[in-house]
Parts: structure tokens; sequence; C-alpha cells
């Protein structure tokens, strides 16, 4: 396949009053992997559920494998495949049930063969009649790659894939995905608050915040623009934006409050002339952010990424809660 | 257009507009047998659907157990009591089966499993028809084991194997139709409460104001009108011309069809539109 696997124009999703995706225009080029970086409610799970049929579109168009999404949404669920933040699979089945009931929702009549490559290629050939409800979190999250490759989609949209997974099995799927995306030539979009995630496995990103793209660009291609470090200082007292100003090799001054950006070419040759500006009973605390993609959200929305959002959920305590209630 | 990878190649499916029409069999016969394995690996539906009709028969059967017959006989126009009781109790379970089939797609929705469904080229339809004819299907279960129960506690039955036919088709017809009631007015809700309210707030004036139980004639005229229009009645009629007297009505049963399919029709407009994915 080539080309481009994704393009959306004008791309709106309204709620009531709210612009929960508002007037996206991108293309995402087969077999890449697309990273949608932003903090939670920004509108990344949204974006999916429009371009994969699931929400309608409030305006503009959009295509994906090379269908209208509106126009003809079966033809657009028959090439992709999905990952979701959670894991869900049929836990009273086996890891085989479940590729059986996969091969029949997406009607692949000749998918054995295909399901063994698949279980191998992921390791759980001996698992294959052991039901999911027995699986560790990395082995359920396989599985789940592995039905949502069952039926050869073109793309995969993986929603948060690795939300609440100790960093030991996050980075097992990173290295799966990354996998999928090389030797499978299948084209990926990725939705991730992890900048380290969008860093590690994107050829193309996007910033999104509040529903809008405030950057885009290869991971290299926003830290470049970057360029700077960040100084954020928290103080005891209100300081006059004045005085941050006049701080020699501060460039740019962002605050809320009693909290500080500074932006300069060099925190190191900068901060004594910070210390000089300041007494030291007026600062109550200081982070030094050199350039990378947090930066880029830092420079561009005024504020962390894991700051922008309503509060992460503790993802292992809701697995737990959701394996107990279906037994 | 065909895509090349390490595990093949493999047409991908014709890209035209006039393929947007995608059969739904595979997804229907996957997602139907997907309900049915789920119902009966749980050993507490399978010991409870057992158990059930024992328990009807025992406790509701013997409550006329120390009247004289012939007070059983004006009452029920027959000596036959567990006889009687037979098709009004499988009526009434009947009733019950659709709060499973919501329940049933609320837990899918609750858990993302209708999303991971709907991501595929499955209508919200097929979705539908599959879990309400799997709700039926689990309801269909508890007949023979009742039959069973009930020649265990010494009734006697009469009909032919033809009317006993027709009226389990009856029987599913009226379970069917329930489902499919069920579904449409859950199909919008995530709340696990609200397949249980609604089953409280409509199994019960069915059961009651319906023959299941006891003859409408002794009923009020208000209730007699409710029992009149009552699929529950029909069936319970049904069953017991057939297994009391071996005398049919099968105008029942085109009742009891039509009422399956104004359901059918119905809920699957419903849910083709509210069905909710989370």
């Amino acid at each position: 396949m080539s080309g481009d696997a994704i393009r959306a124009r004008d791309l709106t999703k309204i709620y009531g009053q709210l612009s929960a995706v508002d007037h996206l225009n991108f293309t995402v080029r087969s077999g890449s992997v697309f990273g949608l970086l932003g903090p939670n409610g920004a509108g990344k799970t949204t974006i999916i559920k429009l371009l994969t049929g699931l929400s309608e579109i409030t305006a503009g168009e959009a295509t994906v494998a090379g269908f209208d999404v509106r126009r003809d949404p079966m033809q657009v669920k028959r090439r992709i495949g999905w990952v979701a933040a959670e894991v869900i699979l049929d836990d009273d089945f086996t890891a085989w049930e479940n590729l059986w009931l996969q091969a029949k929702l997406q009607r692949v009549s000749a998918w054995k063969p295909r399901a063994e490559q698949l279980l191998a290629y992921f390791d759980l050939t001996d698992r294959r009649k052991d039901k999911v409800g027995t699986f560790s979190t990395g082995m359920r999250k396989k599985l789940e790659i592995a039905l949502a490759l069952l039926h050869e989609p073109e793309i995969v949209f993986m929603d948060e894939p690795t939300i609440g997974l100790d960093p030991s099995t996050r980075h097992m799927l990173w290295e799966l995905i990354a996998g999928v995306n090389r030797e499978f030539g299948i084209t990926v979009l990725l939705t991730t608050h992890y900048i380290e995630e969008a860093d590690a496995l994107c050829d193309q990103i996007a910033i999104i915040d509040r529903g809008k793209f405030v950057a885009t660009g290869t991971p290299a291609e926003l830290k470049a623009r970057v360029q700077s470090d960040f100084i954020e200082i928290e103080t005891t007292e209100l300081v006059d934006e004045t005085r941050w100003r006049a701080i020699a090799g501060v460039t740019d001054v962002r605050t809320e409050g009693r909290s500080w950006i500074l932006r300069t070419p060099s925190a190191q040759t900068t901060l004594p002339n910070v210390f000089a500006a300041l007494r030291t009973d007026q600062i109550q605390r200081i982070n030094i952010e050199a350039p990378s993609l947090e930066t880029v959200f830092l420079d561009v929305t005024g504020k962390h990424l894991d700051a922008a959002g309503p509060e992460v959920h503790d993802f292992r305590k809701f697995y737990s809660t959701v394996r107990r209630a279906r037994q | 257009m065909s895509t090349e990878n390490r595990l093949g190649t493999v047409l991908a499916p014709p890209a035209t507009a006039a393929d947007a029409r995608v059969p739904q069999w595979s997804q229907f016969t996957g997602l139907y047998a997907r309900e049915l394995l789920r119902t009966f690996r749980n050993p507490w539906v399978l010991l409870i659907t057992v158990v059930q009709p024992f328990m009807w028969l025992a406790f509701f059967g013997s409550s006329f157990s120390g009247a004289s017959p012939a007070i059983v006989e004006t009452l029920f126009h027959t000596n036959n009591y567990m006889a009687f009781l037979l098709p009004g109790v499988l009526s009434t379970s009947m009733l019950t089966v659709g709060m499973f089939g919501s329940m049933s797609t609320i837990q899918d929705k609750r858990f993302g499993f209708m999303k991971r469904i709907l991501l595929t080229p499955t209508s919200r339809s097929t979705v539908y028809l599959s879990k309400a004819l799997g709700s039926a299907t689990r309801g269909l279960v508890q007949i023979p084991v009742m039959i069973i129960a009930a020649l265990a506690f010494g009734v006697r039955f009469q009909g032919t194997p033809l009317m006993w036919a027709g009226w389990l088709l009856g029987l599913f017809f009226l379970g069917f139709g329930m489902c499919c009631f069920f579904l449409a007015v859950t199909s919008s809700s995530t709340d696990w409460q609200t397949p249980g309210v609604i089953s409280n707030f409509i199994t019960m004036p069915l059961m009651f104001a319906s023959g299941a139980l006891f003859p409408a004639a002794n009923f009020p005229g208000w209730m007699q009108t409710i029992a009149a229009y009552n699929p529950v009645s029909y069936s319970a009629l049904l069953g017991r011309g057939i297994v009391v007297n071996g005398v049919p009505d099968w105008t029942y049963l085109g009742y009891l069809g039509l009422f399956a399919t104004l359901m059918l029709v119905g809920g699957t407009l419903v849910a083709s539109r509210y069905l909710k994915i989370e």
C-alpha cells in the first residue's frame, strides 16, 4: 500500500458547547507510525472514534484506507484493527476462542493458519487453550494485538496501548508495536500521553490540546523547534513580571500565579542570573527542562503534559476491578 | 489490492461502493454462539436452570395439594392442577429471559466489548438480533427440564408431538418477543440496575394479569382487559389446551407470532439507532 492511509480535512466533533475535535487537518502516510500526543481529555480518543466510524463527525471529512468514513464505515472497519487502552477480551474464553470470535466478526474464513502464526509471533502458542482470565496483563495485551492483526488490516488504531503497565511490560509492548509496523507493514495510529512513548515509536507526532493540534512534525523536528531550556520557578510571593524579563538570558516569560516558566537558550548560564535577581527565600521550587517533547508541549501550551488534563486513572486498580467483576 | 507482509499475501476486500452492504451471517453466528457459550459455561446458570423448574412446581404446585378435588375442578376446570400450572409457569419464565439479554448487553457496553464488536464490520442490528435470539434460546432450555420435573411429580399430559411442537414454537415466540422488547427498551442504557427494574415493573402485572397461573374468568373487568391483550395469556392458553385437553387453539400461536414479529421489527429499528457503544 502506498500514499496516505488516513486523510482528515476540517475534522470536527462538537458535544453540546464543547469542541472535542476542532477543525483538524492531517494525513497519515501508509506504513508509518503516527502519534497523537496529549493529555487526558485532549480529544485523542475522540479522533479515533471519528476515524473508525464509532462516533458521528460533526463537520469535515475523513478517509481511512481510501474509504470515506461516513459513506463507507463498514469498508473502513474491514481494513482496520483496534487495540484498546484497557484490555477487552472474553475472559471466559481461551486465547484460541477469542481469535475464533474475532475471525467470525471480521468474516475471515481461513483464519486458523494466520491465528497460529500470530500466536507464535507473540509467544502465546503454549497458552492457546488456556482461558484468557488466567493471563498476565502483558499476555492479554499481546493477544489483543494479535486479534487486531488477524484479518490483515491496513491500519491499526492503538488507543493508549501501554497505559497503566509496568515499565518492563511497556518496553516489551513498544518493541512489539514497532515490530508490527516494521515487519507487518501496517500503518499505526497511536494515542498516548507518554512523551517517551511517542518519541520512541512515532515517525510523525501531532501534539493535541483541547481538540486542536498545537504542533506537528517528526520527533526530531519538534525538538529542534524549541532549542531552548525552560526554567520553572515557583515563588513564595508574587514577583513582578518585569523583574523576570530583566534577567539576562531570559527570552520569554510565562506565568500562572506564583509559577513562572522562563525560556532561555541555556539554563546553565542563566540560572546564576536568576539567583542574583531573587532572594533565596523567595524561591520555593525550581526545575530545569532541557529540549524534549515535554518542553515542546510546555512551550506551546504553557503547561506540563501530565498536569494538563484530568487525573490519570489508576489502571492497575481498574484492570483488577474489571477482572473481579467478570468472574 | 493486496497486502504483503511476513504472514503472507492476502487479497483485500474489493474497494467498491457496491460492496458497502457487508453480509452479516458470520458475525451473527459468532455472537450467537458467544452468548450460548458464555451462558452455559457458567455452572451457576446451569444449576439454577435445572433447579428452578423443580422449585416452581414443588412450591406452586403444592399450594392446592390440600384442597379437595371438587374445589380444584371448580376453580381450574380440571383436577390435574400440575398440568394446568405447567404451561403458565413456562410462559411466566419466558417473561424474564429478556432481562438476561439486556444485562449481557449492558455488561458488553461497560467492559468495552460492544466497542470491540462495532469496530468490526458488524451492524448494530446484528448485535441486537444475536442477543435477543441468544436470550430466547437460553429460556428454551428450561422447557425440557420443566417437563421432566412435571413428569417426576407424576403429571400426565395430553396432545400429539405436533401439537407440542406448536406450543414450543409459541413459547419461543413469547420469549423472543420479550427479549426484543427488553433489548430495545434498554438499548441506550449502561446501568446495571435498569433491566432488573424494568423486569420487576413489567413481569408482575403481565404474570398476574394473564391466564398463566389462574383462570382469567375470575378476574375483575380491568384485569380481564389486560389479560385479553397479554401475550402471556395466549401462550398459557395454547399450552393448556394441548397439555390438559389435547385440543389446541392455533389462533393463539398466530397471535404470538405476530407479537414476536412486531417486537423484532420495532426493536431492530430502535436498537440500530440507539444502541450505545459504552
